[in-house]
């Protein structure tokens, strides 16, 4: 039955929102931990640990987000194995994010010139004392902005989880839509509320850059 | 017997030989003055020295360890052999006094407060004792390459290299950061350069080594070798910087 557009859709858009950002930190999180593996393991001394995760890197960017939704919700039931849509969506944003973040902090270590490198190993620093004394302190500030930029994508790709049954917030928007029939309405409400989340984001990162003085 | 032995040193990347059979050694105390054309070796041999480059033949020994051994511990090798370069490589992220202090404090294990005295105490002995607390973004290049001596320093190194270290820098500049490798002559360091500055080099070296095609082609004490040029090329190469 179609009904009005009310001020309470309006609160349940905003409540749905909890889910988009439950699943956005599960998914920078995971992808945190598995991006933080990857960019060490491309910068390492050791050939077949950087081919390794090369590999994964392309693999992951090569293929669809929403397939590797599908794959561990959908997929691994098949086989037998339930799972909860929360393992599934942590373990297919932590692939995905963990791809993305891996490289592009990669390309954050590899911007600190090699004479850093040098310079550190010339006075009896490890491999990893160089890691963590010289050349991670320097990336992390050329690691934000773009580290920020693929957090608000993130944001946004949390609405790909409806595919395996959460109401997030473009989720809802589509149910508000089907019972209101206002798509014009409800979906600018809906992108106003991304736009309430990303927008902040980017106004950190700015600050935190200033503060960090990237650009010494 | 010689604190650094080089003996038929190799070093190729891809096909261009840099080092072509490279035999030299250097005493305790020496001081060694590398000279010679763009390319010819010069910075790929102090290089060879601390491990910092791998060679494809021959032998680098330090005080009786081979450095090209693969079960050297370069770690151990380089806290006894400082090196310098010519872009100074400070670490722009941390103060001079952390600059100084994150090898010993790291390495050795020193306390941060004994750490901040020993930093004091070598940035004294290039005359910056009053910039440790500065980012190395507020310091000239002279003062910037006089602190990466100072870092070395504070590692107690048998034996430092320098790699082209006044080449960076303002001609007004060079002279602060020579005064100071003079001091440390003084002091009797043992020390290997390249370098460019000819004066310094006949004034200082004990000991010139002219590089040529990636050979040492010539060498001998600093005043006579650069007065008295034996062999063709070194007589070219000193006319072509001296004029």
């Amino acid at each position: 039955m179609i009904r009005e557009l009310a001020f309470i859709d309006v609160l349940y858009l905003i409540a749905a929102m909890r889910w988009t950002l439950a699943l956005t930190a599960i998914a920078f999180a995971g992808g945190t931990i598995v991006g933080l593996s990857v960019a060490l393991l491309r910068v390492s001394p050791m050939a077949p640990l950087r081919w390794a995760a090369m590999v994964y890197v392309h693999a992951v960017q090569g293929t669809p987000l929403l397939a590797w939704l599908f794959v561990f919700f959908f997929g691994l039931s098949i086989v037998g194995i339930t799972v909860s849509p929360w393992i599934a969506a942590a373990a297919a944003y932590s692939i995905y994010a963990g791809a993305f973040l891996g490289e592009i902090w990669r390309g954050c270590l590899q911007s600190i010139p090699r004479t850093q490198w040098e310079a550190g190993a010339s006075l009896g620093l490890s491999f990893t004392e160089q890691l963590r004394h010289v050349i991670i302190p320097q990336a992390v500030r050329v690691a934000i902005p773009p580290t920020v930029g693929f957090l608000v994508q993130l944001i946004k790709n949390t609405s790909l989880a409806a595919v395996i049954g959460f109401v997030e917030l473009t989720r809802e928007g589509q149910l508000t839509t089907a019972t209101t029939f206002r798509p014009f309405s409800v979906y600018l409400i809906v992108a106003a509320l991304y736009f309430a989340l990303c927008f902040p984001l980017t106004r950190w990162s700015r600050r935190l850059e200033g503060r960090l003085h990237v650009a010494r | 017997m010689s604190l650094v032995d080089l003996r038929d040193v190799v070093k190729r990347y891809g096909p261009l030989t840099v080092l072509d059979g490279v035999s030299l050694s250097v005493d305790k105390g020496e001081i060694i003055a590398i000279i010679g054309r763009s390319g010819s070796g010069k910075s790929t041999l102090l290089r060879c020295v601390n491990g910092l480059e791998p060679i494809q033949g021959g032998a680098v020994t330090f005080a009786g360890t081979v450095v090209n051994d693969p079960g050297t511990d370069l770690r151990k090798l380089r806290q006894q052999v400082g090196i310098v370069f010519q872009s100074f490589n400070l670490f722009p992220h941390l103060s001079v006094e952390r600059n100084i202090t994150l090898a010993p404090t790291v390495v050795k294990g020193m306390d941060r407060q004994a750490a901040r005295e020993l930093a004091r105490a070598v940035l004294r002995k290039v005359g910056l004792e009053e910039k440790i607390d500065a980012y190395p973004d507020r310091l000239s290049g002279g003062q910037q390459q006089r602190v990466a001596i100072a870092r070395s320093l504070a590692m107690s190194p048998q034996l430092m290299l320098f790699d082209e270290i006044t080449s960076a820098l303002d001609p007004e500049l060079v002279g602060e950061v020579l005064k100071v490798l003079e001091e440390m002559a003084r002091d009797g360091m043992t020390m290997m350069l390249v370098t460019h500055e000819m004066g310094f080099a006949r004034k200082v070296a004990s000991r010139v080594v002219f590089m040529h095609q990636g050979k040492v082609w010539e060498q001998g004490p600093a005043a006579e070798t650069l007065a008295k040029p034996r062999t063709a090329e070194l007589e070219t190469f000193l006319s072509a910087v001296l004029h």
